[in-house]
């Protein structure tokens, strides 16, 4: 008998099972696929993509067969080098068109006749079973029942993934169906300064998160910290507020917030950072920023104007449709207008939380294995995947899955020095073929998320860069070029940021820039919702604007027109 | 010309559908049981057809349209940029000088039945298939000049975009629609407003809804304002009065129809006596009896004219009602969304 812990050697499971990238196989199936940038670069860690693929995948395949979508059947998802690679399943024959065409026009019909009660009784449902997994109070829980809890995080997740592309997809539909008849009937289209009066002026609660940190801020000036956080720097706000004689009190209370509403992760698709309960850097950032700012909270200021502006949209729109065809126009109004608070809510509610619940769980588990000295540290767990967290959950004892842990995140650093290419393609097939693809698919999504418009370069206007209207209006300032999370602290008040795309994380920003430019995007992207929601132009779809504009330079923003000017070159 | 193109209301009937348009047909039918209407005449769908055959512009759209192929159907740009050049064809296409000769010698003659001259007229649209996006109306209109222009203004109309998707989406021929246009007086409107012999929200057959507002019925069919509520009980007659303030109305002036503000003085007060609310509920009961089926109407009473002669129908239809116009709608979205996974 031997009392030496088991030591995995050599066989290193994929992070993915079944899901890695097979080049031969996968191409075979479809000849594009593409990777997700939104949501996988940076490249995620093993754990993570393991929940994603797996779920994100099965949640789009859920949402596209419970609607019975007439041409498409969701997507696959492959995973690469920390990427996720995607691509569209056609439906074949179009007597199956037909055949799913019929169900579709049962199946749809919820979002029609009652979607506020669509939408909450789903998300009740989700809350819910957070609630459940939160029951569990992971520090006195047996072995056994953190691996149960584990277990039900997964299921969690992949329920969420359920609920998350059901409703996307029906959703979409309705808003994409309003947007062409905005075409036809009123010959505007979603770069419209118009049509985005028609969505805007909603409250969401991303919005409300916002506005309870301004209350904060509010709070915190009227108590006498506001000098001590003004000269703190991020990292140093906490501790400081907790030496300051009312800071205590002021802290118990921001944690009480916290508590209901910072299940969110910092970065809005991974988990290897903490929460905002974990570590309250992130508002109290945004916090400082609302005090650099000064001033009102400006959605609030702004929120009766727009729909001021909303209301007199809806008259010059009502205008022009005749009295039969209002009752249903203004069903199809309503719902595209319900989609933008969607758009917002489902990332709070839905990816946000979840995620924050698989950090939780993950943690839970991965205190008991470092101190049973399966692994190092507490991050090292999102270097494992599933089936070796069940392996070793019960009896951590008798393993050591550093080597794994190891090898893996070499593999993961690697992964982060070389970017995953934006496309893998089969021979002979380009681009433009793998666009016309998704296109051909209908899929709401993938026109909504992936396919975009695309900006249309008007020579006359001079302009250095090119996009398209994301929320109206027109700004001069100093760019602000952000890469990533880590960097929004830096922003400051009035700047206008420059970034390849935006996530709700990076919400509360909004209330102090003055603009906002993105690579890509569409109008439903988030930086569109939001920056419509606080009246600040958003410029998208200018591909190179990370590339092209440094931070510091004076830039003068026309989303109106889709032109950006760089006035300092 | 050998062909007649233009009808006095007083000509037609339901029958009358293919040839003149609902509308129109339906006016007409409204003066066979007895019901007031505005005085007025039709434009038959031969109208537009000669003036597209005489012209050369029918031959012309057709070319056109031919020469857009197949894919049309499946972009909305294209047919934006199809209904743009088909209305450009048209404007640059003037009315043959017989063709707007024959509108302007029955306008005139309107007005001499009128005894006014420029007769205020409303020109509408009347399709005979229910074609959304096609609905023009232009409310005021004074002089022949301006009469001929505005029906011409209507014909185009088939070719908005919305038209033509519709037309292609039902496998309609694209390049052409038939369609009539009605030329009626506009009534010097004191009250308006509409009357159901249903109650739409719940079906109930057994009561009579009116509701109205001063001036014009505008206000009251875009829902822009709350207006006076009658519901009058179809056996008993017994009236149930729900009066609104009424601050806003749409009135006539010599530039067109206006919002304005009532006068004070009669923002608290019906806007029906009861003696008129019984006339039209007398009336609506007949309809529907002739019909058998509940209707959907549009009344005007006139400031100039004694009662009874006052009351003045400008519409009446099948009305549509409970569930099943909510249901209807949806219908109508089902299948919009199903269409765009057909691109």
């Amino acid at each position: 008998m031997t009392t030496a812990t088991v030591t995995q050697t050599t066989t290193m499971l994929p992070p993915v099972t079944g899901f890695e990238f097979d080049e031969k196989a996968d191409l075979e199936q479809s000849p594009a696929w593409f990777l997700d940038a939104t949501h996988s670069v940076p490249p995620w860690t093993p754990l993570f993509g393991w929940f994603w693929i797996n779920f994100c995948r099965h949640g789009m395949q859920y949402g596209a067969e419970k609607l019975s979508l007439p041409t498409v059947k969701g997507w696959d998802w492959r995973f690469r080098n920390g990427g996720g690679y995607l691509t569209v399943m056609l439906v074949k024959s179009e007597e199956e068109q037909r055949q799913r065409e019929d169900r579709f026009r049962v199946a749809i019909r919820p979002f029609i006749e009652d979607y506020d009660g669509l939408w909450h009784s789903q998300l009740d449902e989700i809350l819910g079973l957070y609630e459940d997994l939160k029951k569990v109070d992971l520090d006195r829980a047996t072995n056994i029942e953190l691996l149960d809890n584990f277990e039900q995080t997964v299921n969690v997740c992949r329920r969420m993934w359920e609920v998350h592309m059901y409703m996307m997809y029906g959703t979409y539909t309705g808003y994409i169906l309003f947007e062409n008849l905005c075409r036809e009937l009123i010959g505007i289209d979603d770069t419209h300064p118009l049509f985005h009066k028609l969505i805007s002026g909603f409250d969401n609660k991303v919005l409300q998160v916002d506005k309870r940190i301004w209350e904060f801020s509010q709070k915190a000036a009227q108590l006498g910290l506001a000098d001590i956080i003004l000269a703190s720097e991020p990292a140093d706000i906490e501790s400081n507020i907790e030496a300051a004689e009312k800071g205590p009190a002021f802290m118990a209370e921001f944690r009480e917030f916290l508590d209901e509403d910072g299940w969110r992760m910092q970065r809005m698709s991974e988990m290897n950072q903490p929460t905002w309960i974990e570590d309250p850097t992130p508002p109290l950032t945004n916090l400082k920023q609302f005090l650099v700012k000064g001033g009102g909270f400006n959605l609030e200021q702004e929120r009766e104007k727009i729909s001021r502006e909303r209301e007199a949209a809806e008259k010059e729109v009502f205008a022009k449709i005749a009295p039969e065809q209002k009752g249903w126009f203004t069903t199809i109004l309503r719902l595209a207008q319900k989609s933008g608070a969607f758009s917002e809510e489902h990332d709070h509610y839905l990816d946000l939380y979840t995620h924050a619940m698989m950090r939780r769980s993950a943690l839970g588990i991965s205190r008991r294995l470092v101190s049973a000295g399966t692994i190092d540290t507490l991050d090292d767990i999102f270097f494992l995947i599933p089936e070796e967290i069940r392996k070793v959950a019960i009896n951590p004892d008798h393993y050591n899955l550093r080597p794994s842990v190891e090898a893996r995140r070499a593999e993961w650093l690697e992964w982060c020095k070389e970017p995953n290419p934006p496309a893998i393609l089969r021979e002979g097939f380009d681009m433009d073929q793998a666009m016309a693809m998704l296109v051909k698919s209908n899929d709401p999504i993938a026109l909504k998320v992936v396919v975009g418009a695309m900006p249309v370069v008007r020579e006359e206007l001079n302009a250095d860069l090119h996009g398209t209207c994301g929320s109206p209006g027109v700004v001069e300032g100093l760019a602000r070029v952000i890469l990533n999370e880590d960097q929004l602290a830096d922003i400051q008040p009035g700047e206008i940021l420059v970034a390849a795309t935006t996530s709700p994380s990076w919400t509360p920003v909004f209330s102090f820039i003055s603009g906002v430019v993105m690579d890509r995007g569409a109008s439903l992207s988030h930086a569109a919702i939001v920056g419509r929601e606080y009246g600040i132009p958003v410029l998208m779809n200018v591909f190179v604007g990370t590339e092209k504009i440094k931070t510091g330079q004076r830039i003068r923003v026309d989303a109106n027109i889709g032109a950006l000017y760089v006035l300092d070159k | 010309m050998a062909k007649k193109w233009i009808y006095a209301m007083e000509e037609l009937g339901q029958e009358h559908f293919d040839l003149v348009g609902r509308k129109c047909a339906n006016l007409g039918e409204m003066t066979r049981l007895g019901m007031r209407v505005p005085p007025g005449f039709a434009i038959s769908v031969d109208g537009f057809e000669q003036y597209m055959q005489v012209t050369g512009l029918g031959e012309r759209i057709e070319a056109y349209f031919a020469s857009l192929g197949e894919d049309l159907c499946d972009s909305v740009q294209k047919q934006m940029d199809a209904s743009q050049a088909a209305k450009l064809l048209i404007a640059q296409t003037p009315l043959p000088a017989d063709i707007a000769a024959e509108i302007e010698s029955n306008y005139e003659a309107l007005c001499a039945r009128c005894g006014v001259p420029d007769l205020p007229v409303a020109v509408r649209s009347s399709g005979s298939v229910s074609m959304p996006g096609q609905m023009e109306t232009y409310l005021y209109v004074r002089g022949a000049a301006e009469v001929t222009r505005r029906v011409l203004e209507v014909w185009e109309s088939t070719f908005n975009t919305r038209a033509i998707a519709f037309r292609l989406e039902k496998g309609m021929p694209v390049d052409k629609a038939p369609i009539g246009v009605a030329v009626i007086q506009m009534v010097n409107a004191r009250s308006a407003g509409v009357l159901l012999t249903v109650v739409p929200t719940t079906g109930d057959q057994d009561q009579v809804v009116i509701e109205g507002n001063w001036g014009l019925g505008e206000s009251v069919v875009a829902g822009d304002i709350t207006p006076d509520n009658f519901i009058v009980n179809k056996d008993s007659l017994a009236i149930e009065k729900k009066l609104s303030t009424k601050q806003r109305y749409v009135i006539s002036t010599l530039n067109g129809t206006v919002q304005a503000d009532v006068p004070t003085h009669l923002q608290e007060l019906p806007c029906l006596q009861d003696e008129e609310i019984l006339e039209l509920v007398r009336i609506a009961l007949g309809v529907e009896k002739h019909f058998g089926l509940p209707q959907d109407m549009e009344w005007v009473v006139d400031n100039d004219l004694p009662f009874p002669a006052n009351i003045i129908w400008v519409q009446a239809r099948p009305a549509k009602f409970s569930a099943s116009q909510k249901e209807a709608d949806a219908d109508y979205i089902v299948d919009q969304m199903a269409r765009l996974f057909r691109r």
